[in-house]
């Protein structure tokens, strides 16, 4: 009688789309066949964008939602096409792009110093390691109330806040990497009788490298994110900036045409660091 | 596996058996079916209005308008006391113009009470469909505060300096104008987005070199945290806000009755608040804001309650608007033109006028801002204390 399904069905379901993933994966990698896979990923990575853009084409044409609040997606690219013209949007990312750099390489530096040396000294990592566990619940923006106090509001307080938001990810993430260290790797470098430097740069770090990049990544897209909060306030450029500008004079199509922006360089940040880090774990494939 | 078998068979039992709980069900879908029927039959109204501000610390309460005046006074549920039927209902928005134009277009809103004109002007240009019943606030001045070791005395010393600005609202615009009378754009100076709180917050720990804004600096001046160097009051009165009382297309085609009643209560509001004699008691209202009564006392200064209080939509109000609107396109705040000039409605406002017998209590002006026709409202006289 009932309508919604059993359980078992969905389970079903997913089992039968985990086992054709599955088999697709064990396919050999011959060519063409990789090259037809990289295809079928980007059509079902683009699928579900696809239909979105369907459906807001479909509300705008409809008029499923007022135009004043999800604007007609012509009016976004003409709007995108405008402020690219304008050199107004690259004018913007370029200003996020250096908060995030300048607070991403702060807090990420201190990250890997603090990570490496919690992973390193046991005795170190005891004393530290409360203090930072307590301290990294509380949520980056739930600083700024108190930052503001102490730097005001000016460029301090967003690279500050942008360098936070990455410190607490990769100092987690290199000390958890190090930490996880096979000893008999360690033992290695004993028997070619290695310095502290050498066994740190030759087998530590390069056996940690997989789980501190997962913090840098993290890092890096808590970055992006924390800055556009930190733009919605008391800013006067950058793309979270344009995302208030646009809000408070009604102009959704600006804040759409920042959001595209965002989304779109943290997929390019995402991927970029994805291709450094094969780029770094090379000696593993080679091995 | 057995609970569940266990749950359908109880349910099951229960859809189909058991007289009393069928004729329960029959019940309550007749109560459903009158229920939906209801609005067509007694007409029960929920009026939503939304205020575009709120007073120190989120008091829900304003100030300075007309239709702060009414909602203190209780003019609108009084006009509706003997309607159980209508219920009024208010908003405060901490996002002022902007966030008031977000809600009417989701629907939430059926008036704009006091919107301003940057906000409601950039919203006509988005399409949203309002039609301006009255004037809620003319002449409204704003002010140029600055910390005091900032060593700006004028508008023209804020070339490049740091200077918080409330985004989207009515200041901006009247901001832009005064910049540009001094011949200075808002690329010359280097704004930051605030609120109206936070700007006081940051003046007051000096994060910020100045701030554009309304009467709320004048306590901090008194106090000695700021020190206010400017104000329109004593240069152009066309560098003044607008705002007004806007009602939604919608509600207005369904409940042209409430409409009028509505726009009827607030000019009565209107005419109690612009005799002078009240002066003192329209002050005492607005402190419900949380802003002192010295403020009211030196914002209206020198002021006629009639020339910032009157609901008069005449050739000035207008005019106003259509400055704004213009200034506002030239100013990239807006992408669109706005007809201005078929976006008022005073048909509400004249009948109210005609019943109440108010025809010639406001004074009138062109364009310029010239008087065109006297009103008996100048006669009245401050209660001599």
């Amino acid at each position: 009688m009932s309508v919604i399904p059993e359980p078992g069905y969905l389970e079903a379901a997913v089992d039968a789309l985990a086992l054709s993933t599955d088999r697709s994966d064990r396919r050999t990698c011959a060519l063409p066949a990789r090259w037809a896979r990289r295809l079928q990923a980007a059509a079902v990575g683009l699928a579900f964008p696809a239909v979105l853009l369907l459906l807001w084409e479909l509300s705008a044409r409809y008029g499923w939602l007022p135009a004043q609040i999800l604007p007609d997606p012509r009016l976004v690219v003409e709007t995108i096409q405008e402020f690219v013209a304008s050199g107004e949007l690259l004018d913007d990312t370029r200003i996020s792009l250096m908060r995030v750099a300048q607070g991403f390489l702060f807090g990420g530096l201190a990250g890997l110093l603090l990570g490496v040396a919690m992973g390193l000294w046991p005795r170190f990592q005891a004393y530290v390691d409360p203090l930072f566990l307590a301290v990294s619940q509380v949520p980056t923006l739930g600083w700024m109330p108190l930052l503001i106090l102490l730097v005001g509001i000016d460029e301090e307080l967003k690279v500050i806040i942008i360098a936070w938001s990455a410190f607490i990810p990769v100092t987690l993430n290199t000390y958890r990497g190090i930490r996880a260290v096979p000893a008999r790797y360690r033992e290695v470098g004993q028997v070619l009788t290695f310095g502290p430097w050498s066994t740190l740069t030759k087998i530590v770090l390069p056996a940690a490298l997989p789980t501190i990049f997962v913090g840098i990544r993290e890092g890096l897209a808590n970055s992006w994110q924390t800055l556009v909060a930190a733009e919605l306030f008391a800013s006067s450029e950058g793309l979270g900036y344009l995302m208030a500008w646009g809000r408070q004079l009604f102009q959704l199509d600006l804040v759409i045409m920042a959001m595209i922006a965002v989304g779109a360089i943290g997929l390019l940040f995402n991927w970029g660091l994805g291709s450094i880090e094969r780029r770094l774990r090379r000696w593993q494939v080679a091995s | 596996m057995t609970t569940t078998s266990r749950q359908r068979r109880s349910f099951s039992r229960r859809a189909s058996s058991n007289p009393a709980r069928r004729s329960f069900i029959a019940l309550a879908a007749l109560a459903l079916g009158v229920a939906i029927a209801a609005p067509a039959v007694a007409d029960s109204t929920v009026i939503r209005l939304g205020y575009p501000g709120v007073g120190i610390d989120n008091r829900p309460f304003g100030y300075g308008d007309n239709i702060s005046v009414a909602h203190i006074g209780h003019f609108i549920e009084d006009e509706f006391k003997n309607d159980p039927d209508v219920k009024i209902e208010w908003t405060f928005f901490r996002g002022a113009g902007p966030a008031v134009n977000e809600a009417i277009a989701n629907g939430q809103l059926d008036f704009g009470a006091g919107e301003g004109d940057l906000p409601s002007i950039v919203a006509r240009s988005k399409g949203l469909k309002t039609k301006i019943v009255l004037a809620a606030d003319t002449r409204d001045p704003i002010y140029l505060a600055v910390k005091p070791d900032s060593g700006i005395k004028s508008i023209d010393d804020l070339k490049g300096r740091k200077v918080a600005q409330f985004r989207g609202t009515n200041l901006q615009i009247a901001t832009d104008r005064v910049l540009e009378a001094h011949g200075l754009t808002e690329r010359d100076i280097k704004f930051i987005n605030l609120d109206t709180g936070n700007t006081l917050a940051a003046l007051a720990s000096g994060d910020i070199d100045g701030a554009f804004g309304g009467p709320e600096f004048l306590d901090l001046d008194r106090r000695g945290i700021v020190k206010v160097v400017y104000s329109t009051k004593s240069d152009d009165p066309a560098f003044g806000r607008q705002a007004s009382l806007l009602v939604t297309e919608d509600f207005e085609s369904r409940h042209p009755d409430l409409t009028a009643r509505v726009v009827k209560a607030v000019v009565k509001a209107a005419q109690w608040s612009t005799d002078e004699s009240n002066r003192e008691a329209v002050f005492q209202g607005w402190t419900k804001s949380g802003i002192p009564v010295e403020t009211f006392r030196a914002d209206f200064a020198g002021v006629k309650l009639t020339d910032r209080l009157s609901p008069i939509i005449d050739e000035f109000f207008i005019a106003r608007y259509r400055a704004q609107a213009d200034r506002a396109k030239a100013y990239k705040l807006l992408r669109n033109d706005v007809d201005v000039d078929s976006w008022f409605e005073p048909k509400y406002l004249n009948q109210a006028l005609a019943e109440l017998k108010l025809e010639d209590y406001w004074p009138r002006y062109d364009a310029n801002g010239k008087k065109v026709a006297t009103g008996t409202v100048e006669q009245t006289q401050a209660a001599t204390q």
